[in-house]
């Protein structure tokens, strides 16, 4: 029974709703302004908006396109026209039924700059709706990232999420540079490649430095201190030779540029499961550790995939110890996918596999496992209730942090950790106060302990 | 707070909203806060305790709370008596009770405590040692906010 229904039945047994907005009923149920194609993946129910739909299509026979991301199936020549096939399935995750027949369903759709094909489980129907009974996303939705999903609503009984396509396949905002500026930063930027000695140019240098410092604090709130300056040093020097070549000049302009500045400071594998070589540095930082009870502390969880691996590498060292492992983020979208997070099978490594188990949406994690976890949606400048801990893993959190506040959150690692526990923090991060702390020598991770003298 | 209790809240309170009052109701961005929350005007609290501890405040303002109990009522209320209060009061039960019903059916055992409400100007609410999760929830007569505080036992 759709809403409007039940909202009339409701409003003519009950009177003392009727004071309440009656007047535009009748026309709120004729009311059907917006048509969405209704299909399924993996098993619920979605809708796209028709006007962005150009027609509903059985595919065979795609082109198999190389280097391209696996979500890519190929190319299809419709009609003459060339175009994309993404797999929604495998895009979003959800597991894939292999087709006897070869033949997939699914839809082009028309977007602003390009058609583009993909592939669903199965095409349902077209409906009519009022866009007035469409409701927000709602954050906790598992599958699929809130940010695709456009809206919700009800029609017979059935729920349909409506994809938001442009957000999903529409061109990322490239800035679009006049030729005459190209040619100007050309001449600027070649400078400093061509045979200038560092120490030459070292004022210049400087400022740029500074530049890029404030930079990134403005599009990333990436906070330069002690904590990272050693990376900021180095990268500022591959910058330069880099963006030489490149004929640009070393400023950052945008948050895009910001990203690629950012991108050899992240830690390997901090939204991803570990492989198993990671595996094996992590097993020989924690092998050092003694008890029974172990707790861990994960700030920065993200989508937990960090935590997952954290807690299963931890049972394989101690198979008989009791491992609690608290992990927090304040992202609401990241964390709230953790308890429910979906893997592909091909992507498990060997310690993760005793904890995995099929269920009706894919490959997820056993409650074993699970139990051992808090994921929680926390703010790690609020108050931090956590029990003194073996472990911290801290993974590239503590730059987006400002100064004060990254000495503060460190001060708090120092008490909350145990005499002989272990700190990690991002692969280019370290301590600030460094006389507290004593680094562990490990090949993948950047490993403290307390300095106890 | 744990992102399991989130989703039992925001469901129940826009369940038992939109169900009672029989109105359009549209939750706003769900955001955490620190130790200290000033309250609107008339706050009520439930205590919860089991495998938690901590609280929920149902907060709204004075005009609010009248409207809310005027329609629960079917009356025209002038004033918060003790009509209302005890509407007021009812309301944060329903929700609450829905939500500690649906955390009982994953696995999670909480009691409930009876609820006090509070009216009064320039209040504010301070819970130690622990971050409120705030779910606002906006409908015809206004806003309510609703102020979860729970934390696990270590």
């Amino acid at each position: 029974m759709s809403s409007t229904m039940e909202k009339t039945i409701v409003r003519e047994g009950d009177n003392k709703t009727l004071l309440m907005d009656q007047g535009n009923l009748p026309a709120k149920q004729l009311k059907q302004d917006f048509k969405m194609v209704t299909f399924s993946l993996g098993g619920k129910d979605y809708g796209i908006d028709i006007m962005k739909v150009k027609e509903i299509a059985k595919f065979n026979q795609f082109t198999y396109v190389p280097n391209t991301p696996p979500f890519v199936r190929g190319v299809y020549n419709l009609r003459g026209e060339i175009i994309s096939i993404i797999d929604l399935r495998i895009f979003f995750h959800l597991p894939v039924e292999k087709r006897k027949d070869g033949v997939e369903n699914g839809l082009i759709l028309r977007l602003e700059d390009y058609i583009i094909g993909i592939i669903v489980d199965s095409i349902d129907k077209v409906v009519g709706i009022a866009s007035e009974d469409v409701q927000p996303p709602h954050p906790i939705f598992g599958d699929i990232n809130v940010k695709y999903i456009s809206g919700v609503v009800e029609y017979n009984g059935t729920l349909y999420l409506i994809l938001d396509v442009e957000k999903l396949f529409g061109k990322e905002q490239t800035a679009q540079k006049a030729p005459s500026l190209e040619t100007l930063e050309v001449s600027l930027g070649a400078k400093p490649s061509v045979g200038v000695s560092p120490r030459e140019s070292f004022p210049t240098g400087q400022t740029e430095k500074d530049f890029i410092r404030e930079t990134l604090k403005t599009f990333k709130s990436f906070h330069v201190t002690p904590l990272n300056e050693r990376w900021l040093d180095e990268r500022f020097e591959q910058w330069r030779s880099e963006r030489g070549k490149q004929g640009r000049d070393l400023q950052i302009k945008s948050a895009e540029e910001a990203d690629d500045f950012l991108q050899t400071f992240y830690s390997p594998y901090s939204d991803a499961v570990w492989p198993e070589e990671i595996a094996e540095s992590f097993l020989e930082l924690i092998q050092e550790l003694s008890g029974r009870v172990f707790s861990v502390w994960n700030p920065g969880c993200g989508k937990g995939y960090e935590t997952y691996s954290v807690t299963a590498l931890f049972l394989k060292k101690f198979p008989d110890a009791v491992v609690k492992v608290w992990a927090m983020d304040n992202d609401l979208l990241a964390i709230s996918t953790a308890p429910n997070l979906l893997f592909q099978p091909e992507t498990i490594p060997s310690y993760l596999l005793p904890y995995t188990v099929k269920g009706k949406q894919g490959v997820g994690i056993t409650t074993q496992l699970k139990d051992r976890i808090f994921f929680e949606y926390h703010d790690i400048l609020h108050v931090n209730v956590v029990p003194e801990c073996d472990l911290i893993v801290a993974r590239d959190l503590l730059s987006f942090l400002s100064p004060a506040d990254q000495a503060k959150v460190l001060d708090e690692f120092y008490d909350k950790l145990k005499p002989k526990g272990i700190l990690i923090l991002g692969k280019n991060e370290e301590p600030i106060d460094g006389i507290k702390w004593v680094r562990i020598p490990n090949k993948h991770f950047s490993a403290f302990r307390k300095n106890i003298e | 707070m744990r992102v399991e209790y989130i989703n039992p809240f925001v469901e129940s309170a826009y369940s038992v909203l939109k169900e009672v009052l029989n109105c359009q109701v549209s939750r706003g961005e769900l955001y955490l806060k620190s130790t200290c929350t000033p309250v609107l005007g008339v706050a009520a609290l439930v205590g919860l305790a089991g495998d938690v501890e901590g609280r929920i405040l149902f907060d709204m303002s004075k005009d609010t709370a009248i409207k809310v109990a005027s329609v629960m009522n079917g009356e025209e209320l002038k004033e918060l008596d003790d009509l209302g209060k005890a509407t007021i009061t009812e309301l944060a039960n329903m929700i609450t009770a829905q939500a500690v019903t649906k955390l009982h059916d994953l696995g999670f055992k909480f009691d409930l405590t009876p609820p006090a409400i509070f009216t009064g100007d320039n209040m504010e609410v301070t819970t130690a040692e622990v971050e409120a999760l705030i779910v606002p929830m906006i409908i015809p007569y206004g806003k309510v906010e609703i102020n979860v505080a729970i934390r696990e036992r270590i």
